[in-house]
């Protein structure tokens, strides 16, 4: 049972150690082809704040003017990403966007956006909800192919760039940054994205790392 | 079949789900009067042969719903708007 915190009448215990999402599934080590450098490296972001920001009715204007000014964003009307102070903001939907936070860890980066955003956007913590997969390496792209409907190509899929779709029907939202490509699952499918990323790296050599 | 998102792009079929007529508009009034009404708008759909504007749900992208004028012949796809436009 992946538990991050334990909330208690308004204050949080937040001191627990927080479980990755592939325990008991993946256990770091290389995988498939074992010649050569991996072809793929994967890792998981572990404690990253995670959170969606959605626009009240007519709030819209106001909400990007607030996050200007609190993260120095601009907040994108589509599905990629705007980088501000300590925050990364991505498109998913019309006036929806997701937040991602290594500063502002776990539960506190909605906390700190409820607080700011009163009135103007909903905040739903997302944190204890969904693991973020980092995949990079040469084939980063040819294993991520093997899953996603999406034309990954550089010159398309710029660093920044997002997309809400499905990995070997998994919902998941995908993001670049810069060469490393991110992908945020829900956490209840982890065991099943571990088995497709095992099968799908191992012809390239796949290099299971975990991080702190 | 692939669907051009608004918001998304080009997406394939798998991602949608369709939701029928676009053009249907629900009754105002809930009067016995307006019976033929509401039966029109439940269950009475025209089936065109050529374009038809019928909505579309992204489930598997932004979960937009989306207003698609397809030629029911051809299944050629000549516009996508948000449902949600103007609102
Ligand atoms: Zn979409």
């Amino acid at each position: 049972m992946p538990i991050l915190s334990i909330r208690k009448e308004g204050g949080s215990v937040s001191n627990l150690e927080s479980t990755s999402a592939l325990h008991g599934f993946a256990t770091p080590g290389r995988y498939g082809k074992r010649d050569g450098e991996a072809g793929v490296t994967a890792s998981e972001r572990k404690n990253l704040g995670l959170a969606t920001v959605v626009a009240r009715k007519g709030q819209e204007a106001a909400l990007k003017t607030a996050i200007q000014g609190a993260y120095g964003a601009d907040l994108p009307d589509g599905s990629r990403s705007a980088v501000g102070k300590g925050v990364r903001f991505i498109g998913i939907g019309p006036g929806q966007w997701f937040a991602v936070s290594e500063s502002l860890a776990n539960e506190a980066l909605a906390d700190e956006l409820a607080t700011k955003l009163q009135g103007i956007a909903s905040v739903a913590d997302h944190s204890s909800g969904r693991a973020v997969m980092r995949i990079e390496g040469p084939a980063a792209r040819d294993v991520l192919a093997k899953g996603l409907m999406i034309d990954l190509d550089p010159r398309v899929f710029v660093d920044g760039a997002a997309a809400t779709s499905t990995l070997s029907h998994m919902g998941v939202l995908l993001w670049r940054d810069g060469n490393a490509y991110d992908v945020a699952l829900f956490r209840s499918v982890g065991g099943s994205f571990w088995g497709w990323l095992r099968d799908s790296g191992a012809a390239f050599g796949l290099e299971f790392v975990t991080t702190s | 079949m692939r669907i051009n998102c608004p918001y998304c792009g080009a997406r394939g079929l798998e991602e949608f789900t369709y939701r029928g007529d676009a053009t249907v508009k629900r009754p105002e009034s809930i009067e016995e009067s307006a019976r033929d009404a509401w039966v029109d708008y439940v269950y009475l759909r025209d089936n065109p042969a050529g374009l038809h504007k019928e909505l579309w749900h992204h489930g598997a992208g932004c979960h937009s719903w989306l207003e698609v004028t397809r030629n029911t012949v051809t299944h050629e796809i000549t516009a996508v708007e948000l449902a949600a436009k103007g609102r």
